[in-house]
């Protein structure tokens, strides 16, 4: 393999895991909690990507300092997340928590299919590019092969500030560890004195955020259309399965994982490019059916 | 201070407490005995609330639980300690102890203070605080859970099958800890489910029977269950 497409095709899996790293932590931080499979995430993303774009672009058009534009991805994908995350939670998911997974799974598909109706009622099925914040940050040499820094310094730094930030979080703080306790036994959770039904609020929440955060900051680097959200989901699904249900650190690994490996069938058989990230899930669960660095459950009598 | 009035739960088809009927007084040591699958679990569940009762009513220190989310029973002073344990293995032992106060907001000095209570009467967490929840063997599993249901068990404090599994020198141990509270805490009411009443002698002031969902007359129990 010529050298340079070896950098090209590493690059582009870096930046590609780091934004399907911000999607599926997320949607494993809400399994882990919730034991609900949340597909309406993939409506988080897209949205959080239209509404970024849109704020990018009347920041862009409003003769504004165009590095407003910055802050603007993070304004939109914080109150996306937020409101979305709130009324599907109250709205919906409250009413079902009882009920089994099955139906659980449909309601958040059924929400995804309202959401995908919602992009098209306030954005229409034109695609959006609102590329400034690609353009202000330039383009940075790796290895002698020019790159733009947005994708290959600002988003892994990003994930990565994610990733140690929500450890942290999870550790060291009082909710964190509420969350964490509720994630491991949400009955005995519930007779040391934890608010099971809070804390399944604050998690969503804080996933749809996440989800929103990554739809905002792929949104510069690609053309917003319909069918964006449904391709994330698929693909974080897949990284959250090949790591393991619930596992936050595992979904990092894993997204750089098939990140790399759908990059490289980009450059070495395109052909297979969208096959490459389920060929890799399925080869880890025929061997770790519980995923990559999940223990197996205990069982409880 | 704790009263069951003719309890009766369902889980599914299934009729696991009938018309359960029981007293226990302030400072009161109640033994619910019965061979596994008579209820005593279900029973020690349903006053946490964890699982729901089709119909009856279950009042503690005058109030009516019904009116109070699982959740917010500890805040009333009951604890629970499991049969299985369910110790959260993310934290350490003395995390473990120390979380039903974290999420009460004790202040730091009380919840201190009452962690060395606890330390006090059970000394044997005092060396294993360090260790992670999860690298402890079954049985002091068993002495981490009681200390967690004393931390937040001011008033009522329930154990399901404490010595179920624990070797015979844990369980002394256990035994001991459990006179030593009773000596400390003179006002506190506890409920001990077992399946050898044997093993509560000189613990238990009442005994209860509960056989197939229902609480029967002690003394036409066979003397021996389980």
């Amino acid at each position: 393999m010529d050298p340079i497409l070896l950098v090209l095709a590493t690059l582009d899996g870096i930046a590609y895991a780091a934004l399907v790293f911000l999607v599926a932590v997320g949607l494993t931080l809400i399994f882990g909690v919730m034991r609900i499979l949340n597909v309406a995430h993939g409506g988080f993303y897209a949205i959080g990507a239209y509404a970024a774009a849109s704020l990018v672009l009347s920041v862009s058009g409003a003769d504004l300092n165009p590095w407003l534009t910055f802050p603007a991805l993070l304004v939109a994908a914080g109150a996306v997340g937020a409101v979305l995350g709130l009324v599907i939670e109250r709205g919906l998911l409250r009413h079902i928590y009882a009920k089994e997974e099955v139906l659980q799974l449909l309601v958040t598909f059924a929400a995804f299919m309202i959401l995908e109706d919602v992009q098209r009622l306030v954005w229409g099925v034109q695609p959006y590019a609102a590329t400034d914040p690609v353009r202000l940050l330039g383009t940075v040499e790796v290895m002698g092969i020019p790159y733009n820094a947005y994708q290959i310094i600002l988003l892994p730094a990003i994930a990565l500030l994610v990733l140690v930030g929500l450890r942290w979080f999870l550790r060291h703080t009082l909710s964190g560890k509420v969350i964490t306790a509720v994630t491991e036994d949400r009955e005995t959770a519930i007779t040391v004195g934890i608010d099971a039904r809070r804390v399944f609020t604050i998690t969503f929440v804080i996933g749809a955020v996440l989800a929103s955060l990554g739809g905002a900051l792929a949104s510069p680097t690609t053309a917003i259309q319909l069918g964006l959200g449904a391709e994330m989901i698929v693909l974080s699904f897949a990284v959250v399965a090949t790591a393991g249900l619930g596992q936050v650190e595992g979904a990092a690994l894993a997204a750089l994982l098939i990140g790399l490996g759908r990059s490289f069938a980009v450059y070495l058989v395109p052909e297979l490019d969208v096959l490459i990230p389920y060929m890799i899930m399925v080869l880890v669960l025929l061997v770790r059916p519980q995923g990559l660095f999940a223990v197996a459950e205990k069982r409880r009598i | 201070m704790l009263a069951l009035e003719r309890v009766n739960v369902r889980i599914g088809a299934m009729h696991v407490l009938r018309n359960v009927t029981l007293e226990v007084r302030p400072g009161a040591t109640a033994a619910l005995v019965g061979r596994n699958g008579a209820g005593k679990t279900t029973t020690l569940r349903t006053v946490m609330g964890l699982a729901a009762r089709s119909s009856g009513t279950i009042t503690f220190a005058g109030t009516d639980l019904d009116a109070v989310p699982p959740h917010r029973r500890p805040a009333l002073g009951i604890g629970y300690a499991p049969e299985d344990r369910r110790l959260f293995s993310a934290f350490s032992v003395e995390e473990n102890i120390l979380l039903p106060d974290r999420v009460a907001r004790t202040r730091n000095a009380d919840a201190a203070r009452k962690l060395e209570r606890v330390y006090e009467t059970v000394p044997e967490l005092k060396e294993l605080r360090r260790r992670p929840a999860g690298s402890v063997s079954g049985g002091q599993g068993k002495m981490v859970a009681l200390g967690r249901a004393l931390m937040i068990g001011t008033r009522l404090v329930l154990l399901d099958e404490p010595f179920q599994g624990l070797a015979p020198a844990l369980a002394r141990r256990y035994g001991d800890a459990l006179r030593r509270l009773r000596e400390r805490e003179r006002e506190l009411s506890l409920v001990i489910t077992e399946s050898n009443p044997a093993l509560l002698a000189g613990l238990a002031d009442t005994t209860f029977v509960i056989e197939r969902g229902e609480v029967v007359p002690a003394e036409t129990a066979p003397d021996h269950v389980g």
